[in-house]
């Protein structure tokens, strides 16, 4: 086999990745994290606060996000998803994809310009769309990387079916927003005629708009003219392009319509000298020519093309090259390229009897006549042939030039007629007769003049194949009379000039051109328009233009054609962002047809603002990111790049790890609670994001619907949680749903909460007061109902909700519902990708192994493997990471990085030499403060040798000039006055150590957050503030010193406590990985309360595993097991422990773990002890496991027997399990057997509810009790009688049963207590281990070196405990994989002469770290560098000010007061 | 009154999970979801789908089946479709009137009565509604024909 990996991949970058991926990386494994979206932080960043210690999620959270972001062994890869998995467990091969994020990672600064210009909006998912985000975003304020991303979804249809690639929902998009002119500089980008196009466009676009698959596509191009329009009434506005720099090479452009004039626009604008050759007197081509001007005014056409030629293109007209030898003398003028777009303006003439008549023309002559002229004569009653657009034009200029009857004949059905449908409707508005379907067959004529036609009926037009094919009735006739006949039926190019060359042609008589390059046969001859595609529109003309450009920069810099010239690939379509409402496009006002008639006036008339302002808001964005570009333009960090496209990777890794959580269900599929249809009925998590400070309405508590404050808020538990399709508890609602209604209580008095639920499952550390006092305290109503529908009041938006309580069903109305919606498992497709199996669509793992897949090598945690609440999925984090480390543990260290410095400048005895940087941060700071002010003010104070200004000062060339300047001017002080030391302080302190300097002479000033953030509309004050706030730091640098870590040696073995479930896993865990163990049991034997239980819920055989276990740990040689002794002392700290055991052995070692334990209560009353038929839930274990049951018949189990009452007001989590797992065993064995069980609320939460809904299956019965209303056991003669209440018929209920089985509650160790003495770490007031953080350190002490794992920390099952004790082990080997121990430099320092020893520092740590020492006959305290944690509590409290703080002296502290106070 | 599970009978609701229909019957925890969204119970405050299930499953076996209560169930399956826990109440409505004819609670008949009740009903309804979306006199008629056809039965 290979060696194996030490690099890990864990995806999904929630709070669980995030943990697995800090404890491997910090045990000396390289770790990929990757995530799905474009930042880590999963669910938990969207939460409010977090129970049951209402922490702010986020601000504990944040924390660990900067420190997982900029780990050293940490590779972040955002936006990117799993592939596919090759390999074996020490050696997978990932394949990975990442998709485009369209910003550089490396250049982005986070400073949010893109998104402040962003046109386009989405709806937040962070925000669960009750808002809407920008398209270009960051998912949220505190997000990591804090780069922006850009949401595209599909390339807009719009934009790819221009032929021209106009960004047309980008400018809608601009013209939303009222900024016309960068809408009109973006069309322009890609179409130099937008005035044009705006009118005469065939719009393939509105042909291909998504908004058409429900109502009617946009109007894009009427927006487009109206963007055009306003453009040309504002034209003086119109930022100048500076004149392109003329590169001095010449190109001849052919031709001055729509294909020459975009060429010789995008070639000037490249810097080329373009001279354009126009046979005709005026340019435009058939824009001209061949466009009559009630459709397309002379103003602007004339317009657009001055345009272009102000960009310094010169243009010849009236110059005809006629044949190729003109073209051979323009390579001899110097030429260096050619361009050829000459059109096809020759009408196609019609070889019909009687064609030479006087008064018959060839259409398009006639149409030049009259758009040259503006007239030209037309008979009485004029007979146009043809159906095209150029027949139509003729038709509409007959009727205008004083026609009295115009007649139009065609050989197409009317509709295959190829001339636009909407050119056809305002022909016969305007009073034209159509007449398709008939073939000429010879004009008529009397003396010489044209007076008629005569047709046949035409039965088809093409063929099968679609050729041209015309057939006729020649039976059926008929016959026109006219004075005048006009032949349009078609145009084709004149390709006469080129007679005698090489050029090639096609057989149409085109130009043959390479279709994406537009080269032709000839180097350096280009075409594109009409000469090449045939006649066809303006746009086509445009993009064909624009590509012959590109081609003619390339071939004249002598560069490939071709290259990334194919097309791009689409985008997935994705479904809408949102609902979409039925609402139609805006009319298009005309001029009345008998208007129209009088002349040659514009028809169409454009929209009006309010107009266009609608219909752009009609626009479904569905391309996310509309393309405006106007990103890039504010972008001052050039960090945008739209091209970018997304990226494969392999990497080698040891193991995986799967984190990737849980999904929230769609209450929209349970219709009867009405979300979707009812704007106040909402989602839990959307409630959270409208508690949060960072939310949507800052933290107001309001209704999505109308803004108002709700007063009765309606919380529904379990929706889409514990029902037929999702046959499990979600384990976290009922407790976020009491959280969410006392924060909400919290944020206004006036609202009143009620939760409708079936169980309370409060059955985590602390829940149960929790729910306690929500009752008690906040005056939560708590109703149990599940509610059976919601009804809106239309007139008030209020809430009917429908529900059964003691009183009969109660309608009762409240401001805003609240679904408290379950976890769902995500989409299969990563399991299938892993080959792994799955347990009701959650990952599934291995018996007695919570964290271990059914793929070796590929482990889980969190909630894609089952519903949990944060501190499991952090321990279960953990303890996956143990198991990797396991895994690899001889791979430790071999794929880490270690970051070199040079050695470090001894500033001692210097002058301060003081640096400042001042940062603009974009315009955060710069907009507001003037900080050319601030960085002149700085440098005429004292000690400042050098001061500069950055636009971002944290980008990475700014580091540089940082390492630069202090070489240069030798600085050995740094000032950095810009953002916040929380996200930014490590970064400048590494660039000061990079450049030999000790990281703590730094001082940061922060001239955002607390200044110009804060006083926007203040400048002046704002500034001044600034300098004060840099003249303070700058106070403070003089000041500084360096400061120096120590590094503390560490013993690498574990000390474990207790030799149950948990301490055994421990040890084993510790002991695998190489590092000793000891391992201490109070008792005589290993295996704690393994040894009193048999068989778990699942079906598990406890004997066998627990011996296993013990034989596993007894024989492992790094694990010395010592039985039947207890501990006398323990002393020292992280690293180095000396402990001494009563048998007076000694032992040495690095950590330590409490794995005490917690055991079994003896019940009180229920007769229990006094009739043997009264046993506990353990006791009937026994006797199941022994087969003593089979003479029962009725069983009566009483649940809370001592739990959740007012000496132990805490659950004990698995005695619902327990009771339920027995019950379903006495089932198995005897189906005949009556089981009753009473309870107070059933708590099997997570996938244990199949085993609830299993028992029930069996028919066992279940009765609820309240906490005042217990069951009563008493003897009845010779019978056993229980007497309770049924809740539900309301009835007293007597039961005679053979046996009575209690469940009491699980008490801690007394041993913990003695412990939590010996090792100064506390205890919870139910005697259990209280954690460093109840969420987020499930397993630590705040005291460094110790854990705890098991019962001892409180209630919890075998998986349970098996993860928490995995977890330790990795906790306690991120230390014992150290060299060493760096401890922190910014600790607590005591002066001893100034000492009196009164030991109020001892009292006020929480981390142990001062202790009193005698010496010399007098007390002082000492502070253990190692276990400081440098939090200032002891310096403050001391009363003779003999603690300071290294990094926050007092004297420093005084000198920026000082400077505070003279203000 | 009170509940001696002695003298009831505890098989009961193992009966009724044995037909077809009622398999799911003995899933129900109760949460009252059927009751709160019944327009019975909305009109009649003694019909409690919740309480006949808990009634079946302590094993009330003779005071279910003779209960007149049985018999109010509209079967709009409303409860049917809200249950969380798939119980199909409706269906269990009509395992426990074939029970009660079964075991001689009500005569026979009274199933085809409620048989000849619904489809009654169910045309009455499909006039009604006839009627409301394009009202006739002819319509109007028939729909009187049957509400007076009903009244002569029951009377």
């Amino acid at each position: 086999m290979a060696k194996k990996s030490g690099s890990v991949l864990v995806v999904g970058g929630g709070i669980a990745g995030i943990q697995a991926a800090l404890d491997l990386a910090n045990a000396g494994f390289k770790v990929y994290l990757v995530e799905e979206k474009s930042a880590i932080g999963g669910t938990m960043a969207q939460l409010d606060k977090t129970f049951p210690t209402n922490d702010c999620a986020m601000c504990i959270m944040s924390p660990k996000l900067v420190e997982c972001g900029r780990h050293l062994n940490i590779e972040l890869l955002t936006d990117t998803e799993l592939v596919a998995v090759e390999g074996e467990p020490g050696d997978f091969k990932v394949r990975l994809h990442r998709r485009p994020r369209f910003v550089d990672l490396a250049k982005c600064t986070g400073c949010g310009e893109c998104a402040k210009v962003c046109p386009v909006s989405i709806p937040s998912e962070f925000d669960e769309a009750i808002c809407d985000r920008k398209a270009a975003y960051r998912l949220f304020a505190q997000a990591f990387p804090s780069a922006f991303a850009i949401d595209k979804r599909e390339r807009p249809p719009c934009q790819i079916s221009c032929p021209a690639g106009v960004h047309a929902q980008g400018y809608i998009a601009l013209i939303r927003e009222g900024r016309y002119l960068e809408a009109y500089q973006l069309i322009r980008k890609n179409n130099p005629f937008p005035a044009i196009c705006g009118r005469v466009c065939h719009h393939p676009c509105e042909e291909n708009c998504r908004r058409g698959e429900y109502d009617d596509p946009i109007a894009i191009a009427a927006l487009k003219r109206f963007v055009a329009d306003y453009a040309y009434h504002h034209r003086d506005e119109l930022d100048r392009d500076p004149p392109p720099q003329k590169k001095g090479v010449k190109v001849a452009v052919i031709g001055a319509g729509p294909a020459g004039l975009t060429c010789a626009n995008d070639l000037a604008q490249l810097g080329y000298r373009v001279t354009i050759f126009e046979a005709e007197a005026k340019p435009g081509g058939m824009m001209r020519m061949g466009i009559p001007p009630y459709r397309l005014p002379r103003e602007m056409l004339d317009w657009e093309i001055e345009t272009i030629l102000k960009t310094g293109v010169e243009l010849k007209t009236g110059h005809p090259i006629r044949d190729f030898r003109a073209i051979e003398a323009l390579k001899e003028e110097g030429f260096k390229a050619i361009f050829i777009g000459v059109g096809a303006v020759r009408a196609k003439p019609l070889k019909i009897e009687g064609i030479d008549l006087k008064g018959v023309r060839l259409g398009l002559d006639f149409l030049k006549e009259v758009n040259q002229k503006g007239e030209a004569s037309v008979g009485k009653k004029v007979v146009i042939i043809g159906g095209g657009n150029v027949a139509i034009d003729v038709a509409r200029s007959a009727l205008r030039l004083g026609a009295e009857e115009v007649h139009l004949f065609c050989l197409e059905s009317r509709s295959e007629m190829p001339a636009h449908e909407w050119e056809i409707t305002a022909a016969v508005e305007e009073g034209v007769h159509l007449h398709p379907a008939w073939g000429p067959i010879r004009i008529l004529g009397k003396s010489g003049q044209v007076c008629g036609v005569e047709f046949k009926r035409c039965i088809s037009v093409f063929d099968e194949e679609g050729r041209f094919r015309p057939k006729f009735d020649e039976k059926e006739r008929t016959e026109i009379d006219g004075d005048m006949v006009i032949i349009a039926i078609g145009q084709e190019a004149d390709l006469s000039f080129l007679t005698g060359s090489e050029i090639k042609l096609t057989p149409w008589g085109t130009i043959d051109v390479d279709p994406v390059t537009m080269a032709t046969n000839i180097e350096g001859i280009f075409a594109g328009g009409d000469v090449v595609k045939g006649p066809a529109s303006v746009v086509d003309a445009v993009g064909q233009g624009h590509e012959a450009a590109i081609s003619i920069d390339r071939y004249l810099r002598g560069e490939d054609l071709k290259k990334g010239r194919e097309k791009k690939e689409d985008l997935p379509k994705k479904p809408f962002p949102r609902f979409v409402v039925e609402k139609r496009r805006e009319v298009m006002p005309h001029l009345p047809p008998s208007e129209r008639i009088k002349g040659f006036m514009e028809v169409e008339l454009g929209y009006d603002e309010k107009r266009a302002l609608a219909e752009a808001g009609r626009c479904l964005e569905c391309g996310g990111c509309s393309e405006c570009l106007e990103c890039i333009k504010a972008c001052e960090a050039e960090a945008i790049i739209h091209e970018m496209v997304g990226s494969d990777h392999q990497i080698r890794v040891g193991a995986i790890i799967i984190a990737t959580g849980a999904s929230k269900f769609d209450p929209s599929l349970r219709y009867e609670f009405g979300y979707h249809r009812f704007s106040n009925v909402i989602t839990s998590i959307q409630f959270e994001r409208i508690l949060a400070a960072s939310g949507p309405y800052q933290g107001h508590i309001q209704r999505p619907g109308d803004g108002k404050v709700p007063k009765r808020i309606a919380f529904i538990q379990c929706v889409g949680s514990r029902d037929d399709e999702h046959d499990y508890c979600s384990s976290v609602c009922c407790m976020y749903a009491i959280k969410e209604a006392v924060i909400a209580r919290e944020h206004d008095q006036r609202i009143e909460p009620t939760i409708f639920f079936m169980d309370i499952r409060a059955f985590g550390k602390g829940f149960d007061k929790y729910y306690e006092r929500a009752q008690e305290e906040y005056g939560i109503r708590f109703i149990r109902a599940r509610v059976g529908k919601v009804e809106e009041i239309p007139e008030s938006g209020n809430l009917l909700v429908y529900y059964l309580d003691e009183t009969g069903v109660v309608k009762e109305e409240f401001d805003l519902v609240v679904l408290s919606v379950g976890l769902v498992p995500s989409p299969p497709d990563l399991v299938e990708k892993l080959e792994i199996k799955t347990d009701a669509n959650f990952i599934a793992t291995r018996p007695f192994d919570p964290i271990q897949t059914h793929r070796d090598g590929i482990y889980v945690c969190g909630t894609v493997a089952a519903p949990k609440d944060i501190p499991d999925t952090v321990t279960e984090a953990s303890a996956a990471a143990a198991a990797v480390q396991e895994l690899l543990a001889e791979a430790r260290w071999s794929e880490t990085k270690v970051k070199e410095y040079p050695p470090e400048r001894d500033v001692r005895g210097e002058v301060p030499r003081i640096g400042v940087f001042v940062c603009h941060c974009g315009i955060n700071i710069g907009s507001v403060v003037d900080v050319g002010a601030v960085v002149e003010y700085v440098r005429t104070l004292p000690n400042v040798i050098y001061a500069e200004d950055n636009l971002f000062t944290c980008s990475q060339d700014t580091q540089e000039r940082i390492k630069d300047a202090i070489r240069e001017h030798r600085l050995n002080r740094i000032v950095v006055a810009s953002c916040t030391p929380r996200t930014h302080e490590p970064l400048f302190q590494e660039t000061l150590r990079e450049a030999g300097l000790n990281p703590h002479l730094f001082e940061m000033a922060n001239i955002r957050d607390q200044c110009s953030w804060i006083h926007p509309d203040n400048p002046e004050l704002a500034t001044a503030k600034a300098k004060i706030l840099v003249e303070m730091a700058v106070a403070k640098a003089r000041l500084l010193e360096p400061l120096h870590t120590v590094t503390i040696p560490i013993i690498p073995r574990a000390l474990i406590i207790g030799g149950g479930l948990a301490g055994m896993i421990s040890a084993l865990t510790i002991a695998n990985q190489g590092y000793g163990v000891f391992l201490i049991e109070r008792e005589d034997r290993l295996g704690g309360n393994l040894n009193h239980l048999y068989y778990t819920i699942e079906g598990w055989e406890i004997p066998s595993y627990r011996d296993e276990l013990i034989k596993k740990v007894e024989s492992h040689p790094r694990i010395k097991v010592y039985k039947g002794v207890t501990i006398d002392e323990i002393d020292g700290y992280v690293g180095n422990y000396r402990t001494r055991l009563k048998n007076g052995i000694e032992l040495e070692h690095g950590v330590v773990i409490l794995a005490t334990g917690a055991k079994e209560e003896k019940p009180d009353g229920y007769l229990y002890a006094e009739e043997n038929r009264v046993i506990t839930q353990r006791e009937l274990e026994a006797m199941i496991w022994k087969k003593e049951v089979d003479r029962i018949k009725r069983v009566v189990m009483i649940q809370c027997v001592g739990s959740r009452d007012d000496e132990r007001p805490y659950c004990s989590r698995v005695c619902c399990q327990e009771a339920i797992k027995n019950a379903i065993r006495l089932k198995e064995i005897n189906p005949k057997v009556a089981i009753y069980i009473f309870y107070r609320d059933i708590r099997t939460y997570g996938l244990l509810e199949r085993y609830y809904r299993k028992a029930r299956k069996l028919g066992i019965i279940f009765i609820r009790y309240e906490r005042n209303r217990r069951p009563v056991v008493e003897r009845d003669g010779d019978d056993l009688r229980v007497e309770g209440y049924d809740p539900i018929l309301k009835e007293r209920i007597i039961i005679n049963p053979d046996l009575v089985v209690l469940a009491p509650p699980i008490i801690p160790d007394p041993e913990s207590a003695r412990l939590s003495q010996l090792l100064k770490v506390p205890l919870n007031e139910d005697g259990f281990f209280l954690e460093a953080h109840l969420k987020l350190r499930p397993v630590d002490f705040a005291t460094d070196g110790v854990f705890m794992c098991g019962l001892a920390h409180s209630p919890k099952d075998i998986k349970e405990t098996i993860a928490q004790a995995k977890a330790a082990a990795a906790r306690a080997v991120i230390i014992l994989s150290q060299k060493g121990l760096r401890a922190s430099a910014t600790t607590a320092k005591v002066d001893r002469e100034r000492c009196a020893g009164c030991g109020v520092c001892v009292s006020v740590c929480s981390f142990g770290a001062p202790e009193l020492i005698e010496s010399e006959g007098r007390r002082f305290s000492q502070v253990n560098e190692a276990l400081c944690k440098g939090c200032g509590n002891c310096a403050v409290a001391c009363p003779s000010g003999a603690i300071d703080h290294l990094g926050f002296r007092s004297e420093q502290t005084l000198a920026m007061l000082n400077i505070a106070r003279r203000t | 009154m009170e509940i001696r599970l002695k003298e009831l009978d505890e098989k009961f609701k193992y009966d009724i999970a044995a037909r077809p229909g009622a398999e799911n019957f003995t899933y129900c925890f109760f949460c009252g979801t059927c009751t709160a969204t019944c327009p019975v119970a909305e009109v009649n405050k003694e019909y409690d789908p919740r309480r006949i299930i808990r009634m079946a499953i302590l094993g009330m076996r003779e005071a279910v089946l003779s209960s007149d209560i049985i018999w109010m169930c509209v079967r709009c399956y409303t409860c049917f479709a809200r249950c969380p826990q798939n119980v199909k109440f409706a269906d269990i409505m009509e395992v426990l009137r074939r029970m009660a004819v079964e075991e001689g609670y009500v005569p026979e008949d009274r199933l085809n009565l409620i048989d000849q009740l619904d489809q009654k009903v169910q045309e009455l309804r499909c006039h009604l509604v006839r009627y409301l979306l394009r009202p006739t006199e002819e319509l109007a008629g028939e729909i009187r024909a049957i509400i007076n056809g009903l009244l002569e039965k029951d009377g």
